[in-house]
């Protein structure tokens, strides 16, 4: 079995001591990211690429990118469970994945049962997690020997749809969502093309010749956009927080659970798998879901543990899952794996089918640290939940000045220019005001990393045809990619000519 | 609010993709060996944002303005912090990062909330510090140094 010999492989690179220490550490700080208000699993993960490619600098770059990848991923996981500890003991979700969470879990604290809330999350996500894992260890060379078989044609076609999947199901406009998918896609082509050296939209500026890095536009949107709502809108009051008197949660509590938490785990993966479907939806299905099975579908909204443990097992099975598409197709489903496949270009590692042959300990490595993670992120909640909780009532008026300062650091740290800083806050600016107006920014920024790779297979599909555009629709599997992608942008609006009501993906 | 923003943002798409197109054509044609130069994928990028924003601009005109809550915005905070942010950038690389960090944060945390003055000032000064000294002299890497001594 050459996959368990991978994986082996893999635990042996993730097993290194530094890697189990970027593990730890990328595991707490996204806790800590997703217990914060005001920074996002996308945020926290794209703060961190500049931290980590410091902290990596002096190995060689293969083992440097494995490091930061395992960092930026576990912050990623992290941050996903991170954000129910928020939605039970406050009632304000960190994410928009924890929002179900809430729901019953905020009634569980108000009974006092807020510590086998947390706990069940916990213990919820770490199964989840595995199963994900398992999953993504049986699915990654099957998808990717098939991605092997792709050519130019059928990967602009699967990345329109990965474009068309995202912006299908972000925000309530389908228009705005196309819209800044588009916008995005236009600033990727701004700088030297790759393929003819010729200077596009760059006005002879230097700074614009590299084009514009896709760190600064995501930090400046996500990160800034973030701080600078809270500062308008003066939301800076600090909520009373309840208080967690038993950890453990009881035999019946788990009894109750454990069947929530397989569905949820299953359900959950499948969606992430699914690109533009992430984690907010999994969690959404599978509190449905619950409902449905439950012998008493009254007590959900009043404090029913499967209520928290099917959500949160669905959550975090779905960036799992989410990984599948990442790192076998190179295609990222979301804007938070949008964010990690940045990281990976950076180190001129290129996601994708090849990256399980060119780049094992990399792909492996991956793997097999999501599992230690998963361990790491149990061993570490159960007992730290209570300084966790702590975390929440850092006051407002530090965190969020420190949030640009961070910001800051780090887009100067990489990019070493003031013109990127200006761009920062500029895309702060944009940020705050085009979510605020529902324009989903996450699609932007998606379109921006895949931009300049759409483009290349565009054009060596078409010289591959001599010109002949028709390349798109007679290979049988692009055909099928670019029937899908319309249908995922025209179903739900079709629906919703037809008065249904249709569940969309928020910002995650 | 948000119905008066999409047209702003229509007609401002609009002009983009206008702008985006006209430019686009004159980037110059064929590249060498490839049929399909480099002015094609922008300039059809160019034409599906003109129909988008068409079409946002459509869906605004014709919704009626609904009335929405204005929600009361702080703008002088707000505009204190921007300022001071690019303040910040401004001096960045003539002051050296200890030093501008630390005057952004007294001023961001005094603006957030008056009071506490002691507190703020270790606190900025610890994160400027230590920011510098952990990235530089540990990391290694590089930040614009004090140029005043």
């Amino acid at each position: 079995m050459d996959t368990i010999k991978f994986l082996l492989d893999g635990f042996t690179v993730a097993l290194q001591w530094h890697n189990l220490l970027f593990a730890l550490v990328g595991v707490i700080i996204g806790t800590a990211v997703g217990v914060l208000p005001g920074i996002g699993p996308m945020s926290g993960v794209a703060l961190l690429i500049p931290v980590t490619a410091t902290l990596t600098s002096g190995m060689p770059t293969d083992a440097a990118a494995a490091s930061s990848i395992i960092l930026l991923a576990g912050v990623y996981y992290g941050a996903m469970y991170g954000g129910s500890t928020t939605s039970i003991l406050l009632n304000t979700p960190g994410e928009s994945s924890s929002v179900v969470t809430a729901l019953d879990g905020y009634q569980m604290a108000q009974q006092g049962r807020a510590g086998a809330a947390l706990s069940i999350a916990a213990i919820g996500s770490f199964i989840a997690g595995i199963v994900s894992l398992i999953g993504l260890v049986l699915l990654a060379e099957p998808l990717s020997n098939i991605a092997l078989e792709f050519g130019p044609a059928e990967y602009f076609s699967l990345m329109l749809l990965g474009l068309a999947a995202v912006s299908g199901l972000a925000g309530k406009s389908v228009t705005k969502a196309l819209i800044m998918t588009v916008f995005g896609l236009m600033l990727g082509t701004i700088g030297i093309d790759a393929v003819s050296g010729i200077a596009r939209f760059t006005y002879d500026l230097p700074v614009l010749y590299g084009g514009l890095e896709f760190l600064t536009i995501a930090v400046g949107l996500f990160a800034l956009g973030e701080v600078f709502k809270t500062i308008l809108e003066n939301d800076t009051d600090a909520e009373p927080i309840a208080k967690i008197k038993r950890i453990l949660p009881t035999k019946q509590d788990l009894k109750d659970s454990a069947k929530p938490i397989t569905r949820g785990s299953l359900l959950g993966f499948f969606i992430g798998v699914l690109p533009g479907a992430g984690a907010t939806l999994a969690s959404f299905f599978s509190y449905i879901t619950e409902k449905k099975f439950s012998k008493n579908p009254d007590s959900f909204g009043k404090g029913n543990i499967a209520g928290v443990a099917g959500p949160e097992s669905a959550n975090n099975a779905a960036s799992g899952g989410a990984m599948i598409p990442l790192l076998t197709l190179g295609i990222p489903g979301s804007g938070t794996t949008a964010i990690l496949m940045g990281a990976l270009i950076m180190y001129n590692v290129q996601p994708g089918p090849l990256l399980f042959d060119d780049h094992p300990e990399i792909a492996w490595g991956l793997i097999a640290s999501m599992f230690i993670g998963n361990l790491v992120l149990l061993i570490l909640n159960m007992p730290l939940v209570k300084v966790f909780a702590k975390i929440i009532q850092t006051p407002k008026k530090y965190l969020l000045p420190i949030i640009i300062a961070i910001s800051f650091f780090g887009v100067y740290a990489v990019q070493y220019t003031t013109f990127d800083l200006y761009l920062l806050l500029a895309c702060g600016l944009f940020g705050y005001l085009l979510s605020k107006n529902d324009y989903p920014v996450a699609p932007l920024v998606l379109a921006l990393v895949l931009g300049p790779m759409i483009e290349n297979n565009m054009r060596r599909a078409l010289t591959i045809s001599n010109g002949d555009w028709s390349i798109f629709v007679t290979k049988p599997l692009s055909l099928v990619f670019l029937i899908i992608a319309i249908a995922w942008v025209l179903i739900p609006v079709i629906l919703k000519f037809m008065g249904r009501k249709v569940i969309v993906n928020e910002e995650e | 609010m948000i119905k008066s923003f999409d047209k702003i943002s229509g007609i401002i798409f609009l002009l983009i993709s206008i702008l985006f197109i006209s430019e686009s054509l004159k980037i110059s044609g064929s590249a060498y060996g490839s049929v399909v130069g480099p002015k094609i994928y922008p300039l059809i990028l160019g034409i599906v944002l003109g129909i988008l924003s068409l079409r946002l601009l459509y869906e605004a005109f014709k919704q009626a303005s609904d009335k929405k809550e204005t929600m009361k915005l702080d703008y002088k905070k707000f505009a204190i912090i921007f300022i001071s942010a690019i303040v910040y950038v401004l001096l960045l690389e003539i002051i050296g990062y200890v030093i501008s960090t630390f005057i952004f944060l007294v001023v961001a945390f005094q603006v957030m909330e008056k009071g506490r003055v002691i507190q703020t000032l270790i606190i900025s000064a610890i994160f400027s510090y230590g920011v510098y000294a952990m990235y530089v002299n540990l990391l290694g890497g590089a930040l614009p140094r004090f140029s005043l001594f």
